[in-house]
């Protein structure tokens, strides 16, 4: 590359200033890549060395006495101290450091209090451990400046909210969840207005929407039902928030928050495409009363009223026909779910939807010349014939008519793209 | 102060709330260990069928019982404490249980309740919060195998004991005829 420039300088292609630009860049780049490798390698490290001294002082070595023992199970904790403390005096500036001693750190805290569970035989109650664990965890995300502390947190609270509201007996509501997340956003917005592009935020962006989604269920008490339409306008929420500005410079994987917004709503739609759920619903007595003050109900009003106030706002610029074909399907979903109560036609209506969905999508694919958004919506079309497929009520004749048909779309639709292409070109 | 001191408080601060959880365990625990009431519980057979067993061996036990006046004012996963008496040949048995917590010098036992009946029978069951007896990893499996052979052979009695102090309890050994599974998982292993 350097002779490179010599040739093109001699040559009087380009000056000598510019060669040292760009020679000066590339260094540059350079020596940004070798320490995101060192933050890397650093955070991996950390975590091996922690997790394998833990698995060690675990095997409960019977020879040592519980004063050795108990020594031990505290050596780790105040080692990761130690480390986060030489951190904040000598290493501040480097990302490496804060990074790696921290999650040292993170792991120190769990594993001493586990461990003393060992020595003492306490068996302990698994997510009030995870919950004292990711508090006294939290402050470190702030006090380390530590983003890897941060996902680690999420994982952890994620975990805490299902084992309590999912899988323990008896069920219990994990409304604390909420606050513990609510803590983790201010590291989140600094992260993002500091660094926008930086993995840390990407994976912020897949995390946090994916452990809301995990966790809005454990909000689920008697009318379960009513959770649908919680679900349907959380995923409209998170479509419209990766839609809005700020991520309009992501590319599509980084943009969490659009993925799974969109795949949300549509695997929702295509699971009420069948009739089992609005069987179930009109048979169900709704008691006024008891759905007003359900926890079910205050979810659905609030992320509606959120994801509603958004559609709005986005709209305000825009005409109506810009819209993006995912984005109403929760206003949508709420006027079926309220037909559905007492009438058969909302099952029409859902897979009326996805067709529609698919439809749209395709048009904005070929519109926009994009191969993906045009598959991706022959794929929305095929998935709902697939599940159709699987009502006994239709005659193979009429099945297989429709395979073929949409088969064929495939075809023609890729093809047709593509010759659109050449002849551009 | 200036910020980078600001931040090294704060961080100290955290940094002793992260040692006081572990270190209030051991204190509790050294303190039943030291001047509780030790109780011998009989233990019972457990599900062979649980797949979550690592290097602690399960105990389930005997005299988990108590009858009440009636069911219905019990809920199952209630924090509940537990009085204890001991039968003529020493072993721990329930005497009663109450939703309060007593106030006067007796001996109780902080325990959650794993069942209620509901069939009349007004019966609730209790899970003792000392389950678990940790042993070293390559002892865990042969004392898990002799502790469930003690249990099906009726000539021999197993049993926990438990040191036990206003509520709090602490698992200190399990014993098959008076001798420590430790001990006999070690004599096994040298022969």
């Amino acid at each position: 590359m350097l002779k490179d420039l010599q040739e093109l300088v001699k040559a009087e292609v380009i000056s000598q200033n510019t060669a040292d630009k760009i020679s000066d860049f590339y260094h540059k780049k350079g020596e940004d890549s070798t320490n995101r490798l060192f933050i890397i390698f650093g955070i991996l490290g950390a975590i091996l060395v922690g997790l394998g001294i833990i698995m060690i002082i675990a095997h409960n070595w019977d020879e040592l006495s519980k004063t050795t023992k108990t020594f031990f199970a505290l050596l780790p904790l105040v080692g990761g101290q130690l480390l986060c403390l030489f951190t904040l005096i000598k290493k501040q500036d480097s990302v490496a450091w804060r990074e790696s001693s921290a999650a040292f750190l993170f792991f120190s805290v769990g594993a001493s209090i586990s461990l003393v569970s060992q020595i003492y035989n306490i068996p302990g109650d698994l997510s009030s451990y995870l919950l004292t664990w990711m508090l006294l965890c939290l402050p470190l995300i702030y006090v380390m400046n530590s983003s890897i502390t941060s996902l680690l947190y999420i994982v952890g609270i994620t975990f805490y909210a299902s084992e309590t509201g999912y899988w323990s007996q008896p069920q219990s509501e994990a409304y604390f969840y909420w606050l513990l997340l609510l803590a983790v956003l201010p590291h989140y917005y600094l992260l993002f207005k500091k660094k926008p592009e930086s993995n840390f935020v990407v994976f912020h962006h897949w995390l946090v929407p994916l452990s809301i989604i995990i966790s809005l269920g454990t909000v689920a008490d008697k009318t379960g039902s009513l959770m649908y339409i919680a679900y349907f306008s959380l995923f409209g929420l998170l479509y419209l928030v990766g839609n809005s500005v700020i991520f309009a410079q992501q590319k599509t994987r980084n943009n969490g928050y659009k993925i799974l917004g969109t795949l949300g709503s549509i695997i929702l739609l295509l699971t009420l495409s069948f009739d089992w759920f609005w069987d179930a619903l009109r048979k169900r007595d709704f008691q006024f009363n008891e759905v007003i003050t359900s926890p079910e109900f205050f979810a659905a009003v609030v992320l509606s009223l959120l994801a509603g106030g958004l559609l709005l706002f986005q709209l305000k610029n825009k005409s109506i026909r810009d819209m993006k074909p995912v984005a109403p399907v929760f206003i949508l979903f709420i006027l079926a779910f309220i037909i559905g109560l007492s009438s058969s036609i909302a099952v029409v209506l859902i897979n009326f939807f996805v067709f529609a969905i698919g439809i749209l999508t395709i048009k904005d694919g070929a519109k926009k010349d994009h191969l993906g958004i045009l598959n991706f919506g022959l794929l929305i079309i095929t998935a709902l014939v697939i599940c159709r497929f699987f009502d006994a009520d239709l005659s193979f004749v009429f099945k297989g008519i429709l395979f073929v048909s949409v088969g064929v779309g495939f075809f023609a639709a890729n093809s047709w793209m593509l010759k659109k292409r050449k002849t551009n070109e | 102060m200036s910020s980078k001191k600001l931040l090294l408080s704060v961080f100290i601060l955290v940094a002793l709330a992260q040692l006081y959880v572990p270190a209030k365990m051991i204190f509790d625990k050294e303190d039943t260990l030291e001047t509780g009431i030790d109780y011998k519980f009989i233990t019972a057979p457990i599900d062979p069928t649980d797949p979550f067993r690592g290097k602690y061996i399960i105990l389930g036990y005997k005299d988990n019982v108590s009858v009440i006046d009636n069911e219905k004012d019990w809920v199952s996963g209630e924090i509940v404490y537990v009085f204890l008496k001991n039968d003529q040949n020493g072993f721990a048995k329930i005497k009663s249980v109450s939703k309060e917590k007593p106030t006067d010098n007796q001996d109780f036992l902080k325990a959650k309740l794993s069942a209620v009946s509901n069939d009349g029978t007004n019966k609730l069951t209790i899970y003792f919060p000392f389950d678990r007896y940790y042993m070293e990893e390559s002892k865990a499996s042969d004392a898990e195998e002799i502790y469930a052979k003690s249990l099906q052979d009726t000539t021999q009695l197993t049993y926990a004991l438990v040191s036990i102090k206003n509520g709090d309890a602490v698992l200190k050994d399990v014993l098959i005829d008076g001798v420590s599974i430790k001990e006999i998982v070690k004599a096994n292993q040298k022969k």
